[in-house]
């Protein structure tokens, strides 16, 4: 039908410039009604929470390893990554069994290990790192007097850290994987980037949370110092990383870097959480309210970009084009 | 009894009349719920994917000729489509429970008991194939609550467990032929030892290519990650044209890559955290 033929048909339609179908002929469209090839992933807010808390719970417990014990900013770091450690060790876990369609039956991935999936390894790291990090948390307890002292004779600390600091790194790292490992054209394209990023992420948004307690605490300014120029490495490796993923990407990076949700991420993370909180921690002086205010920036761009990956992730896999020739 | 090498589908779309038997039979069979009364509009195609409920679906491509060519040149492809079975199967390799086994017919198959609805198949599916459905014990005796298309969360909350086609495991058990093959009225589908359906497979691209027609097979020595597929196709155009993806990728092989990325940030930061705090 020629567009005059349509207009003479169909006046309004011609008015708003809707043709009748395609410019191409049906037999050169090149995709099937543009429907979609693959399913949309189901996750929803509990593993994205899930994500930020997680990414928190790793960084924590290498900065308990960095910590000096010998000052006292550097055992308040420490005591706090303890007990940070542990609540996150018991609410992640919640957070998990929240989001199964049959919650109750958590208990069936502790029946096997299966080095092949993720999202095995990544229980048993999670398992792995609860129990440490409560026996950890056990010795902190004994050490500032809340439960008897002999108890913590029999925490071995100097051999806890380090391994908590490994188990706490990989899950901060694992998550990335786990989404990279997937059909999904945008997470399989990140495979090099998302990991790395979920690992700064998280060491940023646990280093602006415990400067923000710092700061709350008391008047810790060498420690605080400390943690705010890891968080500063940590932010900008974050920043470049998105960066370079963007350019990377290209066409299949659109669904996370372009229209509102790009915005979104571009105003909460980039902007805001890495920019905005370098430049407030870069400021000459120390202020407790700037501390925290800074921190509030951080953890709100990690909570985003986690946000952000997932929700691409959904509108990526609507895409047939990316999907039919997948990312190697 | 006992068959020594896998079983599957060879499905040979120029045999295809769209008669939609097969999407009746699987849904009659495994007792699955319809899919609702939605026209898409979309030639004869209102069932439109592959679901959790939904383990057989013909595709409808028609292809007018080009305005230059006699009507005689068009075309109305029709495939029906139903889960892979893949030899290296995405979503066997993501199941963290285990629930996603090979059977000894060497077919993939999701044991109901044993999923905990975690989704991870899902997106770890290369041809969007499995997805989440209310689980049959959620409300008592209802059955399934909600129809496999969805793709919101609700089957989540209704106690969802992931569902695609079982290759009729409980038939083939008995002998039988699963039942979206046994109601093909023209053999569109055919059931059987999966080396046996590649040797008539092959043999009849080679007569379609003696007539002239472009048929090739999809899913047969294509040398994916994936690997050969149980389910394999006769197709005449492009695979996106049916909705299959061209080029699918296993996803387990991003995960080298993946654990290196996250391993050198952390490293990395671990060693700039040193040079900060022992300063």
């Amino acid at each position: 039908m020629t567009a005059a033929e349509l207009a003479a048909l169909n006046p309004d339609a011609a008015a708003r410039g809707v043709s009748d179908g395609p410019e191409l002929p049906p037999h050169q469209s090149a995709t099937y009604y543009e429907s979609p090839l693959l399913k949309r992933p189901h996750w929803e807010w509990n593993v994205i929470v899930y994500l930020f808390l997680g990414g928190i719970m790793g960084g924590s417990s290498s900065l308990v390893l960095l910590a000096d014990e010998r000052e006292r900013g550097g055992r308040v770091l420490a005591r706090n990554g303890r007990y940070l450690g542990v609540t996150l060790a018991l609410v992640c876990p919640a957070i998990l069994v929240s989001h199964l369609g049959r919650p109750e039956r958590f208990l069936n991935m502790l029946r096997i290990v299966k080095l092949k999936s993720p999202m095995s390894v990544g229980v048993w790291g999670l398992v792995g790192y609860g129990n440490l990090a409560a026996l950890s948390a056990l010795g902190q307890l004994a050490n500032d007097g809340i439960v008897p002292e002999w108890i913590g004779r029999f925490v071995p600390k100097p051999l806890l850290d380090p391994v908590l600091a490994i188990f706490g790194s990989f899950i901060a790292g694992y998550t990335g994987v786990l989404i990279s490992a997937t059909a999904i054209p945008v997470w399989a394209k990140g495979k090099r980037h998302i990991p790395a990023l979920s690992v700064c992420s998280g060491v940023a948004s646990a280093c602006a949370l415990h400067a923000a307690l710092l700061a709350i605490e008391g008047d810790f300014p060498e420690t605080a110092r400390k943690v705010e120029r890891l968080e500063l490495v940590a932010s900008l490796a974050e920043l470049a990383g998105l960066e370079h993923f963007r350019r990377y990407a290209g066409e299949i990076g659109k669904p996370m870097f372009d229209g509102p949700r790009g915005r979104k991420l571009r105003t909460f993370t980039q902007f805001g959480g890495i920019l905005g909180a370098t430049l407030l921690n870069l400021l000459p002086g120390h202020s407790r309210v700037r501390s925290v205010l800074a921190s509030a920036l951080t953890l709100a761009g990690g909570y985003v970009f986690r946000e952000t990956l997932i929700e691409a992730g959904k509108d990526s896999a609507d895409d047939p084009r990316a999907a039919s020739r997948q990312p190697e | 009894m006992g068959p020594t090498m896998g079983n599957g589908f060879f499905t040979d779309t120029t045999l295809c009349i769209g008669c939609k038997a097969c999407e009746v039979a699987c849904k009659q069979w495994n007792q699955l719920p319809a899919d609702g009364y939605e026209f898409s509009g979309n030639s004869y195609d209102n069932t439109m994917a592959l679901g959790g409920t939904t383990w057989r679906h013909v595709a409808f491509v028609e292809q007018q000729a080009p305005p230059d060519e006699p009507p005689s040149e068009s075309r109305w492809l029709m495939m029906s489509d139903v889960c892979k079975h893949c030899t290296n199967a995405g979503c066997l390799e993501a199941c963290p429970t285990g629930a996603i086994v090979r059977n000894e017919f060497d077919d993939v198959y999701i044991q109901p008991d044993v999923c905990n609805g975690c989704g991870y198949c899902v997106p770890s599916c290369p041809f969007g194939v499995v997805d989440l459905i209310a689980h049959k014990d959620y409300d008592a005796g209802r059955g399934f609550v909600s129809d496999g298309r969805t793709s919101d969360d609700a089957t989540q909350k209704h106690g969802g467990i992931a569902g695609k086609c079982t290759l009729c495991y409980d038939r083939q058990k008995v002998g039988f032929t699963p039942a979206c093959a046994k109601a093909c009225p023209t053999e569109s589908i055919v059931f059987g030892d999966v080396d046996k359906l590649k040797a008539q497979a092959r043999k009849r691209v080679e007569t379609l290519t003696a007539r002239g027609v472009p048929a090739y097979l999809y899913g047969v020595d294509s040398g994916t990650s994936v690997g050969d597929l149980n389910a394999f196709f006769l197709l005449i155009d492009r695979p996106e044209k049916y909705n299959l993806p061209e080029r699918p990728v296993l996803p387990s092989t991003h995960q080298p890559a993946g654990y290196a990325s996250g391993a050198l940030a952390a490293a990395a930061l671990a060693y700039v955290g040193f040079l900060i705090f022992r300063r």
